[in-house]
């Protein structure tokens, strides 16, 4: 069951995991690859403090970025791969690629090739699952929202937290492009739904006169029925999502269980930047 | 049943008003439906009824309606991962026979004691149904809400449960491992109440809930399954009567797949338990409405007399406390909806709060 597991997380996380960077790890010409450093963000964003430090200590040391956006609230709970939870992912996937690229021209300037990675799981597991994955990371930068209690013995890695940053998050706006879409999608199914009814209601002398004959007739209401449904009821689910009301994973409070590993006291290196 | 097929079957002219009314009072009915798994059908018939159209008609046309509501409706959910289809396919089978013993039952009323009997077992149905299992169920709502919200499973399906009676039978979604023999009951009942007060499911969704051990969430949604497979069969045999009102039930559908995938979408949003108190709040509201009823029954058999005003006033005082059930109903999911949307959002304002070292 683990190894199904894991396989299955590494389903899920070969898209995730930048071409290059696989491409890099497998070749092992380890000096060749430039050493890295890694920002770790809570959510869908990067604060713009943190990003111009790590920017900034990139470029004066010659390193590359690599910016993981963790989402632990969405990492597997038990053996059932829920489709929903597939498909959370990928939006959530989608959103953090579109805050990146947000930022990618900032990093550019600073003439730093950045990758971006997401990861659903909590920080230590994460960190250390990546690091596996890609060598040469020398250490790691925390971003605004995790808490140093989250940072345990178990990364082999330096942490630093900045603090006194600005705090302001990029954050992809939805996509002009597929709103657009959405919205299109919505209005040529609501047409097709009225052009539906309105074939029914126009005629409906001759549509009551055969779909209440009887017998095998009763073919007919049931197949309108159905077609109507799809329509209608695809038209229904896009209304609804364009006006913004979507179905969420519900919140649950859970406390994130607490690591058991022995617990060092982390050197905490506050840097005011 | 008398041979309907040789009655001429007189369907109504339709207005704007009835168009908006039926489509409103299909919306809401999807609303709960998609909310708690059942529901709507049984304002919808009396609805149509109040319209004028006549009362096989109305239950044929609103069948017609429920089976793709249903559908849809349990697709939504299963796609959240709430719905549990072995188990509604399961108890689906067992409600078939149920609605064929309830439909025999009624018969034999009618030719009993005639319409009016027939109406009044219906209506005292309805009330011990909906007294009994409402307040039951309203009750553990508050438990589980004075509690902090957290659903146990209740004690009798705990035990159904440990019983090892061949064939066992497990239900990943629902979580529940449980003897074949003990869906059985359930799952017959929920078809004989369908037949006869036209909601199998508040029967059903309790039994899933306290019999079997399924969650609040997982019962309602595994109804939806249920109600589709009961309502396409209905609705065949309806539809070769040439019963269905094609109209009314477009109307209907087209206010309720609306309802319906809000109401889909409302399950994700608010605590769990929320499904058992709109549930009983509606059951119990509705056990009012057709406890008023049941006197203009008991004076038709003349077992009590009533003068005509204050029967039009029972009667109408039934109808109007009956819409007032969905009414309350649909606000209270539509409460729980807005206040769950306002958390979420405020959470996630403050969430990116920055502490200041």
């Amino acid at each position: 069951m683990k190894d199904q597991q894991n396989k299955d997380k590494k389903v899920a996380e070969a898209e995730i995991l930048p071409f290059s960077m696989s491409q890099a790890a497998a070749d092992g010409r380890s000096s060749q690859v430039k050493r890295k450093i890694l920002v770790v963000g809570k959510g869908l964003g990067f604060s713009l403090g943190v990003m111009d430090y790590a920017a900034n200590l990139a470029q004066r040391l010659g390193y590359d970025l690599i910016g993981m956006s963790l989402n632990p609230g969405l990492k597997q709970a038990g053996k059932f791969f829920s489709p929903y939870n597939l498909h959370l992912r990928a939006k959530f996937t989608q959103r953090a690629r579109a805050a990146w690229e947000a930022l990618r021209p900032g990093l550019l300037q600073h003439g730093i090739k950045g990758e971006h990675v997401v990861k659903f799981a909590e920080l230590t597991e994460a960190v250390k699952d990546l690091n596996h994955q890609v060598k040469r990371i020398d250490f790691v930068i925390t971003d605004a929202g995790i808490r140093s209690e989250e940072i345990t013995g178990e990364i082999s890695l330096p942490v630093f937290s900045i603090s006194g940053s600005g705090g302001e998050e990029v954050m992809a706006k939805e996509p002009v492009a597929s709103r657009r879409q959405l919205l299109g999608k919505t209005i040529a199914l609501g047409l097709g739904a009225v052009a539906l009814y309105a074939a029914v209601f126009m005629n409906s002398g001759t549509v009551m006169h055969y779909f209440t004959q009887g017998g095998l007739y009763a073919t007919l209401p049931i197949i309108t029925v159905f077609l109507v449904s799809v329509v209608h009821g695809a038209f229904a689910h896009n209304f609804w999502t364009c006006l913004g009301i979507e179905a969420t994973k519900k919140v649950q409070t859970r406390i994130a269980p607490r690591p058991v590993a022995r617990r060092r006291p982390r050197p905490q290196l506050r840097l005011h930047a | 049943m008398h041979d309907i097929a040789s009655d001429a079957v007189q369907f109504i002219d339709l207005n704007t008003m009835s168009i908006l009314f039926l489509f409103v009072v299909g919306f809401i009915g999807g609303l709960v439906s998609g909310f708690i798994g059942s529901g709507g059908a049984f304002v919808l018939t009396p609805a149509m009824m109040s319209l004028g159209v006549l009362g096989t008609v109305a239950v044929a046309s609103n069948m017609c309606h429920k089976f793709p509501k249903a559908m849809v409706g349990a697709y939504k959910r299963y796609k959240y991962g709430q719905a549990d289809l072995k188990l509604g396919l399961v108890m689906a089978a067992s409600a078939g026979v149920g609605v064929q013993v309830g439909i025999k039952i009624q018969e034999w009323i009618l030719a009993t004691w005639g319409q009016a009997g027939s109406n009044l077992y219906v209506s005292l149905s309805f009330v011990v149904i909906l007294v009994v299992v409402g307040g039951y169920v309203f009750y553990d709502a508050f438990k589980t809400q004075k509690s902090g919200g957290e659903e146990k499973v209740s004690s009798l399906a705990q035990k159904l449960q440990k019983i090892n009676l061949w064939p066992m039978m497990y239900f990943k979604t629902a979580n529940v491992r449980i003897s074949m023999w003990f869906t059985l009951p359930i799952g017959f009942a929920t078809g004989m109440l369908a037949a006869t007060i036209a909601v199998g499911g508040f029967i059903g969704v309790p039994g899933m809930i306290y019999g079997l051990g399924a969650s609040g969430l997982v019962s309602s949604a595994s109804e939806l399954v249920i109600a589709f497979v009961m309502g396409f069969f209905g609705t065949i045999k309806w539809a070769m009567h040439g019963m269905v009102d094609i109209r009314l039930t477009l109307i209907i559908l087209a206010g309720s797949l609306l309802g319906v995938q809000l109401g889909a979408i409302g399950t994700t949003l608010v605590k769990e338990h929320m499904i058992k108190v709109v549930m009983g709040t509606i059951m119990i509201i509705v056990a009012v409405s057709r406890a008023l009823a049941v006197p203009q029954y008991l004076k038709e058999l003349s077992l009590i007399s009533l003068g005509p005003t204050t029967l039009s006033i029972l009667s109408k005082a039934s109808f109007a406390i009956m819409c007032l059930g969905l009414a309350v109903g649909a606000f209270i999911i539509l409460g729980a909806m807005w206040r769950a949307k306002r958390a979420e959002a405020a959470a996630r304002a403050g969430k990116y709060a920055i502490e200041q070292a």
